[in-house]
């Protein structure tokens, strides 16, 4: 029994020393380094190679570092065995196989692995990827990125910041004005109770408000078109070109409206509010502003020379004139739609029409507008509210209305006209297509009995049409 | 220019509720629709074809989609972009932990 024990105790030590024997053959770096650190001193530089490839086992490039670190080991194990003395068997047993007259071709000094190596072996320190925690320095690249997206998002932060503040300025500035004049202001439609006092953030830099509950308008919508300080990429753009915070008021006015279509604008904005609105490029024309006491930067889009005369009074152009830099635009229209849909051409359709007059205002400040800036505005709202009460007092002379349907009829027809055309057109296609699939499916057809059977379908279709067509050609000469 | 009016123009009977308008149309800014679909391109390539500077870009590009999104916006499709977008740069260091290289060098 005690025999058994000790015999299993030997060979369980013994297959011990054999397995930590393949461990060491393996490669194990750790014993190796070790045991250089142990016995020699000069050998530290290598450790430190191989120290750091230690730390890198999953490295695609271990491999490399392990034949290479096997190579050192390789070295230091031949010196190893030189400092202890032993004596070079390899030598000794195959002395034949360095004999030159046995070989032909033979050349001694070609051998590799020979003992002592006359000088230091160079050694050739694999690339080691450069790990994160050793050298930052090298990361520079990805520091600058990360450092633009700091500076994006703090611009974000301070942008998103100030076009609140200037929104909630606006707000608080005009707020008295829009009670006096409208019951309910403030609205966002979702509330269950007609509740006021909100301004909707629509994004970063668009606000608006809507307003109603007054005589002769139906509802006043007020976008705040901020420049996009939210944005590092826009305001880079706005410092090379800059833009205006913008105030666009679009009052809805009840249907009573007198019929007309008129708009003031600066240079700028003319032509191309001109090529834009669907009814400024139907029913207006470019007229004239010498008669009236307005700067010259300004033009005039007009289609009742008695609408736009009443409208561009006394203290319109005065304000014309006192806020020639501030005033984008009016615009005011009993056939307002909008800007033309450039995607749409065929349409099927007249476009909804609302009468209303839209205003778009530039905040002073150019920019750097400060909350003083836009307190300044209040004094425009009021111009908003006098035109308002001006076009619903206007009544036009029986004349002018006759001229304004006329033109009104003129542009229905037209687009009735080309609205059928189109329908003829696209009838006609259809029909197109059909008869070509019908006859694609005769010659289709293998049985020849079924493609005769079609073909007569065919033909008597055929017959038909024509019959159709001279019944007609006989009623009109009728 | 007198601001009061003689009269209280207010008609409480005359209110109109506020109706949204409609999802905008394509007039309407496209750019955060823009980034947003350059931003997913260059995720993809990042990650598909390892390369770091496509992934950084994408990171840049839904910031960027995000800062000039609307209101009535979808969050969930900006926020998965994001996502997207740092995963693909997570995954390129993970696979290459070497720094990236300027193309001057």
């Amino acid at each position: 029994m005690r025999l058994l024990f000790v015999v299993t105790v030997l060979l369980l030590t013994g297959l011990l020393g054999v397995g930590s024997k393949k461990a060491h053959s393996d490669g194990d770096f750790e014993d190796n380094e070790f045991a250089e650190f142990e016995d020699f001193d000069d050998e530290e530089e290598e450790g430190t190679v191989v120290e750091e490839d230690a730390e890198f086992p999953s490295e695609s490039e271990s491999q490399g570092q392990a034949a290479s670190a096997g190579k050192n080991d390789d070295d230091d194990d031949d010196e190893e065995e030189e400092d202890e003395g032993v004596v070079e068997t390899e030598d000794d047993e195959f002395d034949h196989m360095m004999d030159e007259e046995e070989f032909i071709g033979f050349d001694r000094d070609t051998r590799a692995g020979k003992g002592k190596p006359h000088d230091v072996p160079d050694l050739k320190i694999a690339k080691v990827p450069i790990h994160l925690r050793t050298n930052w320095d090298s990361f520079y690249l990805e520091m600058l990125m990360l450092a633009g997206l700091g500076v994006y998002f703090l611009n974000f932060l301070a942008g998103k910041t100030k076009n609140s503040k200037l929104a909630q300025a606006w707000f608080t500035s005009h707020k008295t004005l829009l009670d006096e004049n409208f019951s309910l202001v403030g609205d966002d439609g979702t509330s269950k109770e007609v509740a006021g006092g909100t301004l909707m953030k629509e994004s970063e830099n668009i606000y608006t408000l809507w307003c109603s509950g007054r005589t002769c308008v139906e509802g006043m919508l007020v976008e705040l078109k901020l420049i996009k300080r939210q944005d590092l990429i826009n305001v880079m753009a706005t410092l090379l070109k800059p833009l205006a915070d913008q105030i666009v008021v679009k009052v809805t006015m009840d249907p009573a409206m007198e019929k007309f279509c008129f708009c003031v604008a600066n240079k700028k904005s003319i032509a191309k509010l001109h090529k834009e609105q669907t009814d400024l490029s139907q029913f207006a024309e470019k007229k004239g502003v010498e008669k009236y006491n307005i700067p010259s930067s300004f033009q005039m889009l007009s289609e009742i020379p008695e609408a736009s005369s009443f409208i561009l009074d006394k203290r319109v152009c005065s304000a014309l004139e006192q806020y020639e830099s501030q005033i984008e635009y009016i615009h005011i229209s009993d056939q307002y739609s909008g800007p033309k849909n450039q995607y749409d051409d065929a349409q099927t359709k007249m476009p909804e029409v609302t009468p209303s007059l839209v205003f778009c205002f530039n905040v002073p400040g150019k920019g750097k507008t400060r909350v003083s800036d836009i307190e300044g505005t209040v004094v425009l709202m009021k111009l908003v509210f006098y035109c308002v009460d001006k076009v619903s007092r206007m009544s036009l002379s029986k004349e002018a209305r006759t001229k304004a349907e006329r033109n009104r009829q003129k542009a229905e027809e037209a687009f009735l006209k080309l609205a059928h055309s189109q329908r003829q057109e696209a009838a006609q296609q259809r029909r197109e297509e059909k008869r070509r699939q019908e006859k694609e499916r005769i010659m289709n057809e293998e049985d020849p009995d079924r493609a005769r059977k079609l073909e007569e379908k065919e033909s008597k279709r055929d017959m038909k049409r024509k019959q159709a067509r001279t019944k007609m050609m006989k009623v009109k000469g009728m | 220019m007198s601001s009061s009016t003689p009269f209280d123009a207010r008609r409480p009977n005359k209110i109109h509720r506020y109706k949204p308008k409609d999802t905008n149309a394509p007039g309407d800014d496209p750019t955060p629709d823009y980034m947003n679909l350059l931003g997913m391109i260059f995720s993809m390539c990042g990650l598909m074809m390892k390369l770091k500077w496509c992934a950084w870009c994408a990171v840049y590009c839904s910031f960027i989609s995000f800062a000039n999104s609307r209101a009535s916006e979808d969050t969930k499709q900006t926020l998965s972009s994001f996502m997207l977008s740092i995963s693909a740069v997570v995954m390129s260091y993970l696979q290459n932990p070497q720094p990236m290289t300027p193309p001057w060098q």
